[in-house]
């Protein structure tokens, strides 16, 4: 029997002809495709130069006259010429192009950022009532993600505007909702807000201080749980001392640095802060201010008597003094009227004229306005208790708002809009994320003998974060992208300022060309911080 | 007394026994923590507001709530506490009573949910006007508020404006065009539930027809709407600018964008995970170094020169970026060309915002055409949807093309198949079937996405009703038309999404 061995097929050894190997077709059709793209690409740079042509010469406009390529982006230096009603940095219409960009952006930014807190906040509600055992708490979250999901979100925003803000009272029946210190008005929403005094930066100092030895005692708790295997209330002892600390800083803050004052005539017998209550007391003749209000609904004083006794005071607008001063006086029921002025020396002149006798600033500012008056010693400097963090609350005054913090209609109807719709699709990953837990996990945790802070915060949270994070992160660059819809309530972003210096500008493609980069860094930087957490997340998985 | 207490317990207990421990309840369920008793003292509070705030508001309704509700609660309460429950009560306890908590926050939610529902029924239906006539409208709204009512809802202005959100300029003379493509999809959908769901036609051709006839359709559909110049009398050409307008812009562009990006989504994620050959680094290099040379050489010194400031100064040396291009394209794509291109082409349309992609189709697309050639809004609009879709539709089809096992792919190429044979008959069936229910849900936010074209100046739906608020007869009526397409867009979304869900559960636990 003779063997035969199978002939063995050969293929692999033999010459692959160039014109069939892979690597080498593969190659070719890239460079191919390299080729196709560079030409598609060169056929609109050529129709886009053709264009140009009738477009206007001035596109690429250089400052000494000439016409350059190289100029191409030097229309950002010239005046932008148009009014921005909502800017969080100084901005003038006399301001350069790139400036409204800049204050565009920053808008774009607040609203993303305020957007995305106030959006998880509601969304981890709404998600958690999604699965609460009440019915009707469920049923009704399960209705608001239902409804918001299913509808437009520009349509959202036009009715919020025009069907809800705009159609709010006008500013004197402003709504108040529940007695609390907000106000809807065709104004937009008025909120109290927190003024920040100079000597916060002291406050501050000492905030950071506490945050760094609460992290510090924090990680020594733990040490010593694990070396002593008892358990201590991390939680407690840190926050317990973080709040001592902070407390400590408010004190001295508030004890050592008096950074405002008050300037009032000789003649008002006003030498230290109390003598303001007494000195009006003295004017109203009454013994407690407290009495005034029912006195004149008693008709034992008149309004026309207590506005005329009221304090005059002048000041500079948004200066924190005024806070300051406002806000104890009212506590004291003592009566005032603030006229504000837009410059320093406009409020002093106000004063010397004897138009107020009461001119409240910071310490430094006043002796140097004082020192400008035509007689500095018949004034006389007091000053007046500060606290680092003043509280502001929103008031009528004539047909005006004053104080607190304003959300105009526009910026009130996008953020509101941003913030219930993108609420909802995060409940639905929330509870996507709590669901994906296993049963099983929790009923581990409970037979261990965990706390139900111990679960949710060691077992339950850390499995359900690693599914939550991912689709976040997408809702978070919706989230940023759709806040260009803010062109359609006329809120001032990024979009709607380029598109306005693309009107006025004619520059197209290049305001195109910023546009987009912003967007896309906005876009990057976002997926950036929340691919590092998931990153620090993941890690928490063996 | 022991007496009077025996009788009580005969009478209502019965022979059922009480398992109740003050003590016990009190430690469990009120004072556990500290934070507990804050929440249910504030929640208690805050139910004894809302109760009186509803009780002057409409005594009779809440006095009624109130009512039944303490007898649910007793009653529940009562069959707790004896272990006797019917089923009303156990599904009580189970889903309305079942804390303190649920117990005040059911007679809150109760109490709002009844007021919100009032206040609606009373916008919307009773101080509501129906009448198309603005006159009769404004007599009405003047009486009622002589009789110091606020007038509620104007839906005359909806009513006389409905054939406008539907099609809006399309000429009426031509109406027939659009009932013909409805009655087309129609035709084309009856027998496709039965034709697509019964096993008995998998392999048939009546099945291939089907599919072919689908496929056809929006062809159809667009040659009816638009109209070509072969049959200039029957179908006279419509210029899409003017006669496409309202719901029916809306869908056109919904569908258009999907169907269209489809094949463009389908090659970009295939790309971008493409596995070819790609260009060797050698090459890569030697080409980059090359041209960076020559570009430093030729342009570098000019600009240098020029240059204004230092970042132009910079600038100037900008051939060096060719070379870092080059290496990182080494470095993330081994040399691969496509998946580098469409890469990029899906970061950078999903990374701006839609709206900015439209105002680009209006304002920038122009200029990147020849001179002379122009392009009607609506079709640069629809161009620039499909583009855009296309990136997102891109994603995913990835997303089912990495959920494939990789025997998949080794099976086809086991078996000798060819690369498209592979895509064709193995990958590409499971892949597409395992995100359908991913592209219905793309399909729903493209259909709400749509509102923005109105931004742009298409009167689509949205568009359509921003128009009523400025007809003289409906100055300033916005709430009704928003209120009325938020109902379309939220019943088609609501549709759509059902099927997904129904689809979703089919493919799950369905034939493969």
């Amino acid at each position: 029997m003779s063997e035969t061995t199978p002939e063995m097929p050969s293929g692999g050894q033999e010459a692959v002809p160039p014109w069939r190997d892979i690597r080498v077709l593969g190659v070719v059709a890239q460079i191919a495709f390299v080729v196709a793209a560079v030409w598609a690409f060169a056929w609109i740079i050529n129709n886009v130069l053709d264009n140009l042509d009738t477009l206007g010469g001035n596109q690429f406009l250089c400052r000494d006259g000439s016409t350059s390529y190289r100029c191409a982006f030097d229309f950002l230096r010239l005046d932008a010429q148009f009014d921005i009603t909502e800017t969080s940095i100084a901005y003038d219409p006399s301001d350069s192009y790139a400036r409204a960009l800049l204050v565009g952006l920053l808008n774009t930014i607040k609203v993303t950022v305020l957007g995305v807190i106030l959006a998880t906040i509601l969304g981890t509600i709404a998600g958690i009532a999604r699965l609460s055992s009440n019915w009707l708490v469920s049923t009704i979250a399960k209705w608001y993600v239902d409804i918001m999901r299913n509808t437009p979100l520009l349509l959202q925003l036009f009715f919020l505007y025009f069907a809800v803000i705009l159609a709010f009272p006008p500013i004197n029946e402003a709504i108040q909702p529940f007695g609390l210190p907000i106000y809807l008005s065709q104004r937009g929403i008025n909120l109290p807000s927190l003024v920040f005094m100079p000597s916060s930066a002291v406050w501050a100092a000492f905030a950071v201080l506490a945050l760094v030895q609460a992290q510090v005692l924090w990680i020594l708790l733990g040490r010593r749980e694990e070396r002593t295997g008892k358990p201590i209330n991390r939680i407690r002892w840190t926050l317990l001392s973080l709040i001592v600390v902070a407390m400590i800083g408010w004190f001295v803050a508030s004890a050592q640095f008096q950074t405002q004052a008050v300037l009032v005539p000789q003649s008002l017998g006003v030498r230290e802060y109390d003598d303001l209550e007494t000195v009006m007391q003295r004017r109203l003749a009454v013994d407690n201010l407290a009495d005034v209000e029912e006195a004149v609904a008693n008709g034992g004083l008149t309004q026309e008597e207590v506005d005329e006794a009221a304090y005059q005071i002048c000041v500079l607008r948004d200066d924190p003094a005024e806070t300051n001063l406002t806000s104890q006086l009212q506590r004291q029921n003592i009566p005032y009227v603030v006229q504000r002025s837009s410059r320093q020396d406009q409020a002093t002149e106000a004063y010397s004229q004897g138009s107020c006798e009461l001119y409240t600033a910071e310490k430094a500012t006043l002796a140097s306005e004082r020192s400008a008056l035509p007689d500095p010693t018949l004034n006389r400097m007091i000053t007046v208790p500060e606290r680092p963090v003043r509280v502001s609350v929103p008031r009528i005054e004539g047909l005006n708002f004053v104080g607190g913090a304003k959300l105009s209609p526009n910026f009130a109807a996008l953020l509101i809009g941003l913030v219930l719709y993108t609420g909802a699709f995060i409940a639905e990953i929330v509870r996507a994320g709590i669901q994906s837990v296993a049963k099983g996990q929790s009923e581990a945790a409970r037979a261990l003998g965990l706390t139900e802070s111990q679960r949710l915060r060691l077992v339950v949270l850390p499995q359900a974060l690693r599914v939550i994070i991912p689709p976040m992160t997408s809702q978070y660059l919706n989230l940023a992208k759709n806040s260009s819809l803010a062109i359609a309530v006329g809120y001032d972003d990024l979009w709607r300022i380029s598109f306005t210096t693309l009107n006025q500008s004619g520059r197209a493609i290049q305001v195109f060309l910023i546009v987009m980069g912003s967007y896309l860094a906005l876009s990057l930087t976002i997926s950036f911080f929340l691919n590092w957490y998931n990153k620090r997340i993941a890690l928490v998985e063996r | 007394m022991t007496n009077l207490a025996h009788n009580l317990q005969t009478r209502f207990l019965g022979q059922r026994q009480i398992h109740f421990n003050a003590n016990v309840f009190l430690r469990e369920k009120i004072t556990r923590s500290w934070l507990l008793v804050i929440w249910l003292f504030a929640l208690t509070l805050v139910t004894i507001a809302v109760t009186r705030n509803q009780l002057v508001a409409n005594p009779i309704t809440t006095i009624i709530v109130l009512v039944l509700w303490v007898v649910s609660v007793v009653w529940t309460v009562f069959n707790e506490v004896t272990r006797t429950h019917t089923s009303i009560t156990w599904w009580l306890r189970n889903n309305l009573l079942n804390s303190i908590t649920n117990i005040q926050l059911t007679l809150v939610l109760i109490l709002l949910l009844i007021a919100f529902f009032r206040g609606f029924f009373s916008y919307a239906v009773v101080r509501a006007t129906f009448s198309t006539d603005p006159d009769v409208v404004a007599a009405d709204q003047a009486e009622m508020e002589e009789a110091g009512v606020e007038p509620g809802a104007n839906w005359g202005a909806v009513i006389d404006n409905f054939d406008n959100l539907m099609v809006f300029r399309f000429p009426r003379d031509e109406i027939w065009r659009v009932w013909a493509v409805l009655a087309m999809v129609a035709a084309l959908a009856g027998p496709s539930t039965i034709i697509y769901s019964r096993p008995a036609f998998r392999r048939s051709p009546v099945r291939r027809i089907m599919t072919v006839l689908w496929l056809l359709s929006p062809l159809v559909a667009l040659f009816l709407l638009r109209g070509f110049g072969l049959f200039e009398n029957l179908l006279p050409v419509l210029n899409p600018d003017v006669a496409w307008g309202g719901l029916l812009l809306t869908l056109i562009i919904a569908i258009f964008g999907i169907v269209a990006s489809f094949p463009l989504g389908v090659l970009l994620a295939l790309g971008r995970r493409s596995q070819i050959y790609g260009i060797p680094a050698w090459l890569t290099y030697t080409l980059t170094i090359l041209l960076a040379g020559y570009f430093l050489v030729t342009s570098t010194p000019d600009n240098l020169e020029a240059a204004r400031s230092l970042t132009e100064q910079i600038l100037a040396f900008w051939p060096l970026l060719i070379v870092l291009i080059g290496f990182l394209f080494q470095r993330y794509f081994n040399g691969n060309v496509v998946a580098l291109f469409s890469t990029i082409y899906i970061e950078s349309w999903r990374g701006v915002p839609f709206i900015t992609v439209l105002f680009m189709s209006i304002i920038l697309f122009p200029i990147f055409l020849p001179p002379g050639v122009e392009i009607l809004g609506t079709y640069r609009v629809l161009a620039a949807t499909a583009l855009f879709a296309a990136a997102y539709l891109a994603e995913n089809v990835r997303g089912g093309l990495q959920s494939l096992p990789k025997g998949q792919f080794e099976a086809a190429d086991s078996l000798g198949l060819s690369t498209y044979k592979k895509y064709r008959l193995i990958v590409m069936p499971q892949a597409l079937r395992v995100v359908i229910p991913a592209i219905v849900g793309q399909f729903i936010g493209l259909f709400k996405d749509t509102s923005l074209v109105a931004i742009v100046g298409l009167t689509e739906l949205l568009g359509v009703a921003n128009l009523i608020a400025a007809q003289p007869d409906w100055l300033g009526v916005r709430r009704e038309p928003y209120l009325f397409i938020a109902l379309i867009y939220f019943l088609g979304s609501a549709v759509m999404a059902g099927y997904s869900r129904r689809l979703e559960a089919r493919l799950g636990v369905g034939e493969r």
